[in-house]
């Protein structure tokens, strides 16, 4: 029965290893990192994500992170617009 | 002979018009003393604390003022703000000055890889609900362009304050033209303390007038260094401005400097 349990446990952290996905936001405008914390906050409040997944390099003009959820370009697009920058476009991988 | 009232009038202008003079309060990643197009993130809120100071011979004037921002949409933001006067000439007060709605639009954005040029509007209302004011409400309407790299900064603007006069006694209008250069020498990572300095030459006319006994009016021009230093979603920012050349009226007097220190957190 423990096994059984041990079994279960284990599909259930793979399955949901499995949705998870990187995202890669190619992002034009990122030229501050204090302008840029509204965009770290934005994609915070989205359904899903992790938050310790997110990274910001300014300096490649990217912003990655990990959801749990599927997360549509044209929200994705929204939100950038809505921390004042424009997304260009995006990448998605399941994640490593 | 000059009257009483022609004399109370005389002596009491400049008090009345000197914190007109003192710096706007700045915005986000804007210039020190100059107005920039930078807005708030949608949903976002700042809280925004300053001093400043002016002095003008041996008067100094000595201010302090509390702002609340909000980010109604990625180019769009409203605040309040609150000054309280700490000194006027040589008396050490306390007391709340007028409060001021503030709202900036950004009418217009270019975003490119690292690079972000954009346009904006300001307009501000001045509301006289300070302690011992007299009813009125100054405007201010400010034009601004900014491009803003991993590097370079450059930002021109241009605003116009229109001032209520205050019991009779006259308050010129004001224009104040601002072109900024600011540099990051070392690009930083996005959680590193990032440092820009820059450089300001503002000018600032203030409309002559010659009603009543005071002759008021004229142009000043400051040279001003700054620092924007921020680390995520906290900054510090601080300059002084030297004047460099004047050209003023009879009664007006040249600034020595005016400085300023601003603390503010976007939450």
């Amino acid at each position: 029965m423990r096994v059984l349990l041990k079994i279960c446990l284990l599909s259930l952290l793979l399955a949901s290893a499995a949705f998870a996905e990187r995202y890669t936001l190619r992002v034009d405008g990122l030229a501050c990192p204090y302008c840029a914390y509204g965009i770290e906050k934005k994609i915070k409040a989205l359904d899903g994500v992790q938050p310790d997944s997110i990274v910001i390099e300014l300096d490649k003009g990217l912003v990655v992170f990990q959801a749990e959820r599927e997360q549509r370009e044209r929200e994705l697009a929204e939100m950038v617009n809505d921390a004042g920058f424009t997304l260009r476009n995006m990448l998605v991988e399941a994640s490593p | 002979m000059r009257s009483f009232q022609g004399r109370l009038r005389f002596l009491s202008v400049p008090a009345l018009w000197l914190p007109a003079l003192l710096p706007d309060m700045g915005w986000a990643h804007d210039p020190v003393f100059g107005l920039g197009p930078h807005t708030l993130f949608q949903g976002g809120v700042e809280l925004h604390a300053g001093f400043h100071q002016a002095e003008q011979g041996d008067k100094r004037h000595q201010e302090a003022e509390l702002a609340v921002k909000y980010g109604l949409t990625g180019d769009w933001v409203v605040g309040v703000e609150v000054p309280y006067s700490l000194r006027e000439g040589s008396t050490r007060r306390t007391e709340r000055g007028s409060t001021a709605l503030t709202t900036k639009y950004r009418f217009w954005r270019k975003d490119t890889f690292a690079r972000q040029q954009s346009a904006a509007v300001l307009l501000k209302a001045v509301l006289h609900d300070a302690d011992n004011a007299q009813p009125g409400t100054d405007y201010l309407a400010g034009l601004t362009y900014g491009d803003e790299g991993r590097k370079w900064y450059r930002w021109v603007s241009l605003r116009h304050r229109s001032n209520a006069d205050q019991g009779g006694l006259e308050r010129p209008d004001l224009w104040r033209l601002d072109a900024v250069i600011g540099i990051r020498f070392e690009p930083t990572a996005y959680l590193e303390p990032d440092w820009v300095w820059m450089l300001e030459l503002n000018g600032e006319r203030r409309e002559a007038t010659n009603r009543g006994t005071a002759k008021l009016g004229g142009d000043q021009w400051f040279l001003s260094p700054g620092l924007m230093w921020t680390y995520r979603n906290f900054a510090v920012k601080t300059g002084v401005q030297l004047p460099i050349a004047d050209d003023l009226r009879g009664n007006e007097s040249q600034d020595d400097y005016r400085a300023l220190v601003e603390l503010e957190w976007h939450l």
